[in-house]
């Protein structure tokens, strides 16, 4: 794959036997960081995707609007005073359990009615009923009526829904067509496995032809091989201009499938954007960046003048897991060559540390922010280290 | 292999232990109590015992108040009134209503006691069926069992253990504190003339604890929640009496309909064991199927349940 | 380092099924992954690792107990048909083998009413311990997974969190030398999962218990484990240790690129280098020629006003890696990766 990836959308999966190589995302589908209330500074660096967009979403009305939405149990509270706008592309939810990640995404699917403030799903109410064929909903309950085929239960759903008889036939293959089930779906779901499952639970929920989709917890549970394939019908689905909130625990697999995401701290939006620009916003914990060089001492003399390093550890001790102690083995000499520095304004330090390497002719073998993925944001947000 | 650094650092670290670990029977007794334990947390479970204990005292206080009320009135004869008084001896009074209520330390005693206490029995045993067995099935705690050196045999071993002990608590035990109450009351040569009442009531307890706990672990096992299993149980054990009555009291069909009420055919089996004639049994107006046919019942029932629970754990899952 | 599994030939049958083919595995002491998709033999493996169904044929030792195939048995009353429990004869043997293995099933597996610490006890019981040991033993190990505030409260108020981690505790009640493991951490948000990871780590590694992982979740593999399994309808498509079938090419690098690089892949291209992929996180994977050194990129990114905020050697994830063991059906890779 070449250039023209980038360009031209990618709209189906590469053959097998690329599938080891990263997981190719189209630009097509990156979701919209919504310049909302939110705390985030615009994009620092044009993200022409956002142009290239056919559907322009920026210009076009939300798809899911919370208004200041509070939701309450009694005197626990789930989701606390947030405010979100979502134009389309996937995004992601991420945050501990209990953070109200479950709540958020009931109320968007319009299961829950909040106590203040309001959702709004193509500008209706989403507790509105007119407003559920908007909305494909996807519990993260795995509860069916376990001796009925996939297509009878979809079938049902597609009933409740209020379709004719004629059309529900239809809509049924349609949507276990776009899942990937038609030749399975004739079998009875307690033979199903959890990939299966989910894509019965898919289906239901696509029935209508939703333009949002919600999905809680679709990966728990799966194997790598179906995980794979259903992060390829997530990006197939973006793709044909579905907006996609889906929550996850799996931030590896999120990620992937993502660059948008929302981070939920104890029922609050703690942040929302891509996470780089998270990340970079967490102005009290320095980024730790590992660098690997022949000539670190050269290099941490050149450091130690940046006004952006706060920390310089020639002896990191990041090599605590067994992954990472195998990175280090590719030390040809044993002799220690990485080093880890702690940066505020990591922009900045970056684009210094590109010019020292251009101009003192330093030769960077490594270059890695060791704590800017979700786990390590997410492990910030929540007070912890941010260390595995 | 233990890191120095790390005892240092976390003085709560991981110990290891050295100990031996018993065979497979010791875990039982673990599993038995364990069953005991959930059910004695429920507050229903203690308002239907006192139920239970309620009638073993009207049982108790019943002989020992005969006997009283004996030695007071012996002397003085009754008038009773009325067109044409006659003096009636208190004694007989007394007889009639002994052999009336049946406290007279017969076998019919401790076969009534034992029948009294059915119902109750039958409603804490659905009970200890949901909260020790269903919920097993239901919440899949059964891999947890599974997995440790114990065999599915010992599990219902286990299992049947508890509900026996629970059943003999509320039947055999109280009888067999009849039984010895009554050999206060009457003579010292009560216990050898009536050797065999008690190895009656020891038989017919045992064989009410082997039926009703197979029974009770097959059922829980196959409707594992709460509700449908009282449901269930309250079918067969009360409503199957009542058919049994409507059927051969009611529309005069045969009397081996009976067989169909299980706490019947074990009420039988157990005057069997008793030793009672079996034109003797009571109420005289009541036809009863022989003996035999209530005893090959309930054989049925033992192996029915037995093949049904080898079965069903053989099919649970303990590795997903 | 004890050879811990040596299995010979085990073949499992279940009717025309064929669950497990010709499964030899050696297994040192240690940290093992076992991985495979849905359906690949993994859970009947566990199963007769743990004893509690013999294979139709083959033989093997798990902790110096042998495993004997069902022929050899004898059938007896409640011991089920062929390929299932025997009550008598050599069960007994399977019994003492589960004394030396802590399972930690993937159900629930809970007993609601139950407080945390009778669970535990009642775990050590059914191991055979005695019961003033079982208690003492059972606060000791909760101590340790830090459940020491919730020991007293009832199984079914506890979290998700707490739940993997009792189940924990009740396998580790007797201290055996082999805990097995099956998705532990399914379930768990991201903190969660970091102390349980953390947890097996440091049982592993620093007492010596040998774990075997059961899990989709590839990265807590890679975290944890030394050794991995890859079973593959019912044979064995993979056994060693990771890094040495990482395909490692030196070649290759990933860079991470912040701001418009479509540019900057221009000229890249321009110089030779091939973009293998990209997506739209500003994540390139690059071939480079040879003789390149990678303080050209950083002038490229320069010039193109891009910054470059990352820059690796590629090195193949576990994901990628069993994926590529999964579905690229080339037999000779994995000969050559092994080799």
């Amino acid at each position: 794959m070449n250039r023209s990836t980038s360009i031209s959308p990618v709209t189906t999966m590469p053959p097998v036997d690329a599938m080891p190589q990263e997981f190719p995302v189209s630009e097509k589908a990156p979701p919209f960081n919504n310049p909302t209330k939110n705390i985030l500074t615009p994009n620092l660096v044009g993200n022409d995707s956002l142009k290239q967009s056919p559907q322009n979403p920026i210009l076009g009305p939300p798809i899911l609007e919370f208004a200041q939405v509070t939701k309450s149990y009694g005197p626990v509270i789930g989701v606390n005073h947030v405010s979100l706008e979502l134009r389309g592309g996937i995004t992601g939810l991420v945050g501990a359990n209990g953070a109200g990640k479950s709540t958020l995404l009931r109320l968007a699917g319009g299961q829950l009615r909040p106590n203040l403030g309001e959702v709004k799903v193509n500008g209706l109410s989403s507790w509105d009923w007119r407003a559920k064929k908007y909305i494909g909903y996807c519990p993260d309950s795995d509860a069916f009526f376990e001796e009925m085929t996939g297509f009878q239960f979809v079938e049902t759903i597609a009933r409740l829904n209020g379709y004719k008889k004629i059309d529900t036939r239809e809509r049924t293959e349609r949507v276990l067509e776009q899942v990937g089930m038609k030749d399975r779906a004739y079998r009875r779901i307690r033979g199903y496995s959890k990939g299966m499952r989910q894509r019965i639970k898919l289906a239901q929920a696509l029935l209508t032809d939703p333009v949002l989709c919600i999905l809680d917890e679709p990966l728990s549970g799966i194997d790598p091989i179906g995980r794979q394939e259903l992060l390829q019908l997530f990006q197939s689905l973006a793709e044909a201009g579905k907006c996609l909130l889906i929550s996850s625990h799996e931030l590896e697999a999120l990620e992937k499938l993502t660059n948008h995401i929302i981070i939920m701290v104890r029922g609050r939006i703690a942040a929302v954007g891509t996470l780089t620009e998270i990340r970079d916003l967490l102005a009290n914990q320095p980024l730790a960046i590992r660098i690997d060089s022949d000539q670190i001492r050269t290099l941490a003399g050149l450091l130690v003048q940046s006004e952006d390093v706060v920390e310089i550890n020639l002896q990191p001790d990041f090599l605590t897991s067994a992954k990472s102690a195998t990175n280090s083995m590719d030390r040809s000499d044993g002799r220690n060559a990485s080093l880890v520095v702690r940066v505020i304004n990591p922009l900045h330090f970056f684009q210094q540390l590109s010019r020292w390497a251009i101009e003192e002719c330093i030769e960077i073998r490594h270059l890695e922010a060791l704590d800017d993925s979700a786990h390590a944001v997410l492990g910030y947000l929540l007070g912890g280290s941010g260390k595995t | 292999m233990v890191n120095p650094q790390l005892e240092k650092s976390s003085l709560l670290h991981y110990r290891p232990w050295r100990g031996e670990l018993s065979g497979s029977w010791r875990p039982t007794w673990a599993i038995a109590r364990t069953a005991l334990g959930l059910l004695s947390r429920r507050k229903l479970f203690w308002g239907l015992y006192g139920l239970s204990v309620m009638i073993f005292l009207f049982f108790f206080y019943g002989q020992y108040l005969q006997v009283f009320l004996e030695q007071r009135v012996t002397e003085e004869n009754i008038r009773s009134g009325g067109l044409f008084p006659k003096n009636i001896k208190p004694e007989t009074i007394l007889h009639q209503l002994q052999n009336a209520l049946q406290l007279n330390g017969s076998a019919d005693t401790y076969a009534n006691f034992i029948w009294f206490e059915g119902y109750i029995v039958m409603v804490i045993l659905a009970l200890i069926g949901s909260a020790a067995i269903g919920n097993d099935f239901h919440h899949g705690s059964l891999p947890f069992y599974l997995s440790k050196p114990i065999g599915p045999f010992h599990y219902i071993f286990g299992k049947c253990l508890a509900v026996g002990i629970f059943i003999n608590l509320i039947t055999t035990i109280p009888a067999v504190l009849l039984f010895i109450e009554y050999g206060f009351i009457d003579t010292w040569s009560y216990y050898w003339d009536n050797l065999r009442l008690f190895l009656g009531i020891i038989f017919y307890g045992s064989l009410i604890t082997i039926t009703l706990s197979l029974l009770l672990i097959a059922t829980a096992s196959w409707v594992k929640r709460t509700m449908p299993m009282v449901m269930i149980w309250t079918v067969m054990m009360v409503l199957g009496r009542m058919i049994q009555r409507w059927l051969v009291d009611g529309l005069h069909l045969r009397k081996e309909w009976r067989l169909i009420d299980i706490w019947n055919d074990l009420y039988l089996a157990g005057h069997w064991a008793l030793g009672t004639p079996h034109e003797a049994l009571r109420p005289p107006w009541q036809m009863q199927p022989s003996y035999h046919a209530a005893l090959l019942v309930i054989g049925i029932c033992i192996v029915t349940c037995i093949f049904y629970l080898r079965k069903k754990i053989q099919a649970v899952e303990i590795v997903a | 380092m004890e050879t811990i599994i040596d299995l010979n030939e085990i073949n499992q049958q279940f009717y025309s099924n064929h669950a497990l083919k010709n499964i030899s595995l050696k297994l040192k002491s240690g940290r093992i992954g076992l991985l495979g998709p849905n359906g690949a033999g993994k859970s009947t493996l566990l199963k007769i690792l743990l004893g509690l169904i013999s294979p139709t044929s083959g033989e093997g030792k798990v902790l110096s107990e042998s495993i004997q195939s069902s022929k050899v048995k004898q059938r007896s009353f409640f011991g089920w048909g062929r390929n299932n429990f025997t009550l008598r004869g050599t069960q007994r043997g399977n019994e003492r083998l589960r004394k030396k293995i802590g399972y930690m099933p993937e159900a629930d597996a809970l007993i609601p009413g139950l407080t945390g610490i009778e669970y535990v006890a009642l775990a050590g019981e059914l191991y055979g311990m005695p019961r003033a040991q079982a208690q003492r033993r059972a606060h000791e190990v909760l101590t340790y997974l830090e459940l020491e505030d919730a020991r007293y409260r009832r199984l079914e108020q506890y979290s998700t969190g707490m739940k993997q981690r009792i189940k924990l505790a009740q396998a580790l009640i007797h201290d055996p030398p082999l805990l097995l493991l099956d998705e532990p951490t399914s379930g768990l948000d991201p903190a969660g999962r970091d102390a349980m990871l953390r947890l097996l780590l440091e049982l592993g590694r620093d007492f010596g218990k040998s774990l075997i992982l059961s899990t989709h979740l590839l990265a807590d593999v890679e975290v944890v484990c030394e050794q991995i399994v890859i079973l593959l309808n019912g044979s064995i498509r993979f056994q060693g240790n990771v890094d040495s079938i990482r395909s490692q090419q030196h070649d290759r690098y990933r860079l991470r690129i912040q701001g418009d690089n479509r540019d900057f892949c221009k000229d890249l291209q321009l110089e030779g280098i091939e973009i293998l992929s990209e997506n739209n996180r500003g994540e390139l994977r690059v071939q480079v020629p040879k003789e390149w050194q990678t303080r050209n990129f950083f002038v490229l990114a320069d010039h193109h006003q891009v910054i470059l905020r990352g820059l690796e050697p590629d090195q193949e994830t576990l994901e990628e890696l069993f994926l590529r063991m999964v579905i690229v059906n080339s037999p000779t890779q994995v000969e050559l990766a092994t080799k």
